[in-house]
């Protein structure tokens, strides 16, 4: 395991501009440890009024991410999953709390910078696939690049290098009802890495697919972490989808419950595939 | 893949930069996603063309019919003014009930046009809720939005206005030649009636764009999260 860095060097609350930490970690990723915390959670609350009612879906969440971690976030519905991985990818802000990417504070963030954010340092994959109905799989793919201010021509070429990638390459222009749950979210996979994403937030990636479809994409997932050095979040309430797990936080009622490493899962699951009793 | 295989170190910074500021999708790029949007959507972009065509030809041939009639009046035409106020026309240009009437008729035909704007660009966006929410998770910043929606409604406009015109103006000249035979075309005032293409011209697009406006504005202020929650 790389050495930590020093977390208590690391202010509480740090705004977008000079600090000397991300400075710091630049310098140990040279060396060679990529141990800097890519995704900080810290005592984030969330509080939602359904009818007036108060809905505590997080209730002072603390989680750290180190780059190139897997992390699965397990959790049945309505523990809060969804609502952590919308604070991390910058599409919510906590009632309390603060959720830094890189060390920035997301909340300090104005419209661009989180427009940005979104673009280039998160790729999204969604259980209900989300691809633009209406484009084709590279246009969809390209679609986070021409945001991003790449040009056309550079974005197809991309495009269709990462929907080979994903093992899509026959049918880049294919519309989204012309392929399966599974090339759909392969084509959402290849979206999602479109512009080099420092985290790709994945909530529920197979909740709509069936198992071995699901395992494929976990698979394909945990490749693609090695190959384009990416931290991946995953979230699942599914035993079957956490092998490729580092760590398995497990979420329950707003709050983490515990935490496992891979070493542990292997000793509690024995053969991570069809051990449906689990946890929980 | 070049781009994403850059060495370990390189790769490493660039993970390491500052928070940028999100550029605007050139205009062009925007363009083009907005005309695909009316292509792949187009039996409902014609039924709202419709609507634009029928209104603008309707404002288009009565502008257009006036300022002919007016014009064969003032000319001295005398054979025609007979006839002209036989059949009721002339005696409308100075009869201020029966211009009120048709302007009545013209600000509906408008208002019922602008309503039916209105109400395919809401529809529209509202069956594209979950689109804009996962454009905006991509990086699509509100501006983006705003100006697709805008772009739609004004290529559905400007089509349709210029077909609507130039149904008028056909129209305008057809009775023109039943009424007065070929010396009408002596007598058609072109410099006025261009003037009032011109009008129409800008009337029907600029209505079209008002009309897409509160749904464009409805649109690009959806946060991401709530627009992706929402059930249709």
């Amino acid at each position: 395991m790389p050495e930590k860095p020093q977390e208590a060097e690391v202010p509480e609350v740090m705004l977008a501009t000079e600090t000397a930490a991300p400075k710091r970690g630049a310098e140990e990723d040279k060396a060679g440890l990529l141990a800097v915390h890519v995704i900080r959670a810290v005592g984030v609350k969330r509080i939602f009024y359904l009818g007036g009612e108060p809905v505590n879906a997080l209730r002072g969440v603390d989680l750290s991410v180190k780059r190139g971690e897997y992390v699965s976030i397990m959790g049945p519905s309505g523990s809060g999953k969804t609502t952590l991985f919308n604070m991390i990818g910058g599409l919510d802000k906590p009632d309390q709390g603060h959720v830094y990417i890189d060390e920035v504070d997301v909340a300090a963030l104005d419209t661009f910078e989180l427009a940005w954010l979104r673009c280039h340092k998160i790729g999204y994959i969604f259980q209900t696939f989300n691809l633009i109905p209406v484009a084709s799989a590279i246009e969809n793919v390209m679609f986070p690049m021409l945001f991003a201010g790449t040009t056309q021509a550079e974005a197809q070429q991309k495009a269709a290098e990462l929907l080979k990638r994903v093992g899509l390459g026959a049918r880049i222009f294919h519309k989204p009802v012309a392929l399966s749950g599974g090339q759909q979210q392969r084509v959402a996979v290849a979206r999602a890495l479109a512009n080099d994403p420092a985290i790709v937030l994945a909530d529920e990636p197979t909740g709509n697919l069936d198992l071995h479809t699901g395992e494929e994409i976990i698979r394909m997932l945990e490749g693609l972490k090695e190959d384009f050095h990416v931290t991946v979040m995953s979230a699942t309430h599914d035993h079957k989808m956490l092998a490729a797990s580092d760590r398995v936080v497990y979420l329950s009622d707003g709050a983490i419950s515990h935490i496992k490493r891979r070493e542990e899962l292997d000793i509690k699951f024995g053969t991570l595939q069809g051990d449906d009793k689990g946890v929980g | 893949m070049s781009s994403s295989a850059d060495s370990g170190s390189d790769r490493a910074e660039s993970l390491h930069g500052r928070i940028g500021h999100q550029v605007q999708l050139p205009f062009v790029n925007a363009v083009r996603i907005a005309w695909r949007n009316i292509r792949v959507r187009l039996a409902r972009s014609l039924l709202v063309t419709s609507g634009i065509i029928l209104a603008l030809a309707f404002l288009t041939y009565i502008l257009c019919s006036d300022s002919l009639a007016r014009n064969i009046a003032e000319q001295g035409q005398t054979r025609y003014v007979e006839q002209l106020l036989k059949q009721g026309i002339l005696a409308d240009l100075g009869d201020a009930d029966a211009r009120v009437q048709t302007w009545w008729l013209v600000g509906l035909a408008l208002l019922v046009s602008f309503v039916g704007i209105l109400n395919a660009m809401l529809l529209s966006v509202t069956e594209r809720f979950k689109e804009i929410g996962t454009m905006k998770c991509l990086g699509a910043l509100d501006g983006l939005i705003v100006q697709l929606f805008l772009l739609e409604s004004t290529f559905q406009g400007v089509v349709g206005t210029a077909i609507g015109i130039t149904i008028g103006v056909l129209l305008t000249l057809v009775e023109g030649m039943g009424l007065y035979g070929a010396t009408m075309w002596t007598l058609v005032p072109v410099g006025n009636m261009a003037a009032l293409v011109g009008i129409c011209l800008l009337a029907g697009t600029g209505l079209t764009i008002v009309g897409a406006l509160y749904p464009a504005w409805r649109a690009a202020k959806m946060q991401p999260v709530d627009a992706m929650r929402a059930e249709i």
